[in-house]
């Protein structure tokens, strides 16, 4: 029973950090209608963002004013790195074929994978420990520590904000329009290239918050660091249904939990394989995900 | 035409003699590995450029011909490097049942989710591998029979090539690619003009699967070793990126581009790079700046022999 609860903890994290990233992925699919390959490497570059920073100023040890500077490090970064993603690669795109946006994103992400090992080096660097190690209470001989219960309430003021940004504000009220209506919606005097540009940056700077919380419970980070969480939150957001923002949370917690079960219960080799068939039977079954909406082809 | 054919053989076969008698042993591997990169952007080429379905699973193909080749060799038929052919063939064979396996379900998928759903699938190959100690686990596969010499590992794989180019070739011309052609096109007016869409996106993706994995065969015969990390995501990358530069939809244009993208990254080796794999910096950027100035690659859907559209 405590062992469930353990997986269940860990698990919640890891749902939490995949939700982050995997609301990027369906924000980007939502409005252009792509999947942003280098999503993985906005959110490792927002890693070494917070990572360089930290070191800069001689931040090291745990303190809340260091993990509050790291995380907004990570932001900003992530965002501007989003930011100049769709300016340089995507923007010119706009108009071509679907699929070349596609290579152009498969482009873009080997590109910081690889110039990442140049830029970083290739070796794994240590994160500093911007937050205690201490265990804040017990329950049932289940510890919290420090780090899970920020990783929750962090991704839970996330997840408050972007549910406030996307559906109070006017900014909000344009990402939808130009989601669901692409054409018309500059015909309404909205900006779109701006906005697809705000979405971009809020996307990854979800993105750098679930890198600074990742690196902070497992304080290693190298270039490829992106890979197996975008993989996984990736499914996670077609598995909640692309386009859909609470689908993606769902997602997110569900692979989670699904995964960390699976590693806890023996299978942990299989832990790829199983998160892409089951994105594979999602795909078959209810190709629309859990909470998508199914489109019909017109002629 | 008979003509420009014997200027070919001749020229191949000097190509031959000329790398076996004045050039080392590092080159000799080179045009091997450029002629099953060539083999590999060609199966590619046929399902992404002819068909217009984005397949981001080759390298799963590529990994069920090499290790089905190599297994066959070593454990069943006595290390005999002369029956390498027909093990590729037989290694070819698996790697399309797979493929008409995965394209039973997938083609109710359309696009992006394609692209997904293959690479999902070369995924689950190399994670299976990866768990499946029999054939070495993650530690790879090793002592996989060689060709014994250069010339003789030319030629096959150069016919191999060969063989590949023509047939996908004439396919791309024949009725089939024509139908291939429209449904990329535009799919519902083809579907009206009585075109089998589903059955000739199941075929087409069954060839191109075949082809991917008899470049893998050859790929294990040639080095000797394979291991499930040559078969990840990068290698579909790769192989894409090669379909891409030479064109989409032009199969002497993914001859050309496996040329030119197998020989660059050699002759910037001297860069310091600190050990990172050039390649991968390259190939990228490549990618990019390609896609916004060029998007239709080297060649467009054109051929380098048709001089005049017909």
């Amino acid at each position: 029973m405590q062992e469930f609860l353990q997986h269940t903890l860990n698990g919640l994290s890891f749902g939490s950090v995949y939700a982050l990233v995997a609301l990027g992925y369906t924000m980007v699919y939502g409005i252009l209608a792509m999947i942003n390959f280098a999503h993985s490497d906005i959110y490792m570059m927002g890693a070494f963002g917070a990572f360089y920073v930290i070191r800069f100023f001689n931040m090291g040890d745990p303190s809340p004013l260091h993990f509050t500077i790291g995380l907004l490090a990570s932001m900003i970064f992530a965002g501007f790195i989003g930011f100049c993603v769709e300016k340089f690669a995507y923007k010119p795109l706009r108009k071509s074929d679907k699929m070349n946006v596609l290579i152009t994103a498969i482009g873009v992400s080997i590109l910081f994978e690889f110039g990442g090992q140049i830029v970083f080096g290739a070796d794994p660097k240590s994160f500093p420990q911007l937050l205690s190690n201490e265990v804040v209470f017990t329950f049932s001989d289940i510890s919290f520590q420090m780090v899970d219960i920020m990783i929750y309430v962090v991704t839970f003021i996330s997840l408050i904000g972007l549910s406030y940004l996307i559906n109070k504000t006017q900014t909000g009220r344009a990402m939808r329009a130009v989601s669901s209506r692409p054409d018309i919606a500059p015909l309404m005097g909205i900006n779109s290239n701006k906005i697809i540009s705000t979405t971009f940056v809020v996307g990854s700077v979800l993105a750098g918050i679930a890198a600074v919380l990742v690196a902070i419970k497992y304080p290693k980070i190298d270039p490829m660091m992106g890979v197996k969480i975008g993989t996984s939150s990736f499914v996670a957001a077609v598995f909640g249904g692309i386009g859909s923002l609470p689908g993606a949370v769902i997602g997110g917690y569900i692979l989670g939990l699904g995964e960390y079960y699976l590693v806890g219960y023996g299978a942990s080799t299989y832990k790829e394989a199983l998160s892409f068939s089951l994105l594979i039977l999602v795909l078959l079954l209810k190709p629309a995900g859990l909470m998508g909406t199914k489109t019909k082809e017109k002629i | 035409m008979n003509k420009k054919i014997i200027i070919f053989i001749i020229s191949f076969v000097a190509t031959g003699i000329i790398c076996h008698l004045f050039l080392n042993s590092y080159i000799q591997a080179l045009v091997i590995s450029f002629m099953i990169n060539a083999i590999m952007a060609l199966s590619l080429n046929f399902i992404t450029g002819v068909a217009n379905q984005f397949s981001l699973g080759q390298a799963g193909f590529m990994a069920l011909g090499a290790y089905t080749s190599a297994v066959l060799t070593k454990q069943f038929l006595g290390d005999s490097w002369f029956l390498i052919p027909l093990t590729a063939l037989i290694g070819a064979g698996v790697s399309a049942l797979a493929g008409y396996l995965v394209s039973l379900p997938s083609f109710k998928l359309k696009g992006d989710y394609l692209a997904i759903v293959t690479m999902g699938f070369a995924e689950i190959v190399r994670v299976i591998i990866l768990n499946w100690d029999h054939v070495g686990g993650p530690r790879g596969y090793n002592a996989i029979v060689k060709w014994p010499q250069f010339l003789i590992s030319y030629s096959a794989t150069g016919l191999f090539l060969i063989l590949t180019f023509m047939v996908l070739y004439h396919l791309k011309i024949s009725w089939f690619g024509r139908n291939l052609w429209a449904l990329n096109e535009d799919e519902i007016a083809a579907e009206v003009m009585g075109a089998a869409v589903a059955k000739n996106k199941r075929t087409a993706f069954l060839i191109s699967s075949f082809f991917a994995g008899l470049g893998g065969a050859l790929y294990g015969h040639h080095l000797g070793y394979i291991s499930p990390g040559s078969f990840s995501f990068l290698m579909s990358v790769q192989i894409l990126i090669y379909a891409v530069f030479g064109g989409l939809g032009s199969m002497s244009g993914s001859v050309l581009a496996a040329f030119i993208l197998t020989a660059l990254p050699e002759i910037l080796r001297s860069l310091p790079t600190g050990g990172i794999d050039l390649r991968m910096i390259i190939f990228p950027i490549l990618l990019i700046v390609m896609m916004i100035l060029r998007p239709q690659g080297l060649l467009g859907r054109k051929e380098l022999f048709e001089s005049k559209q017909k």
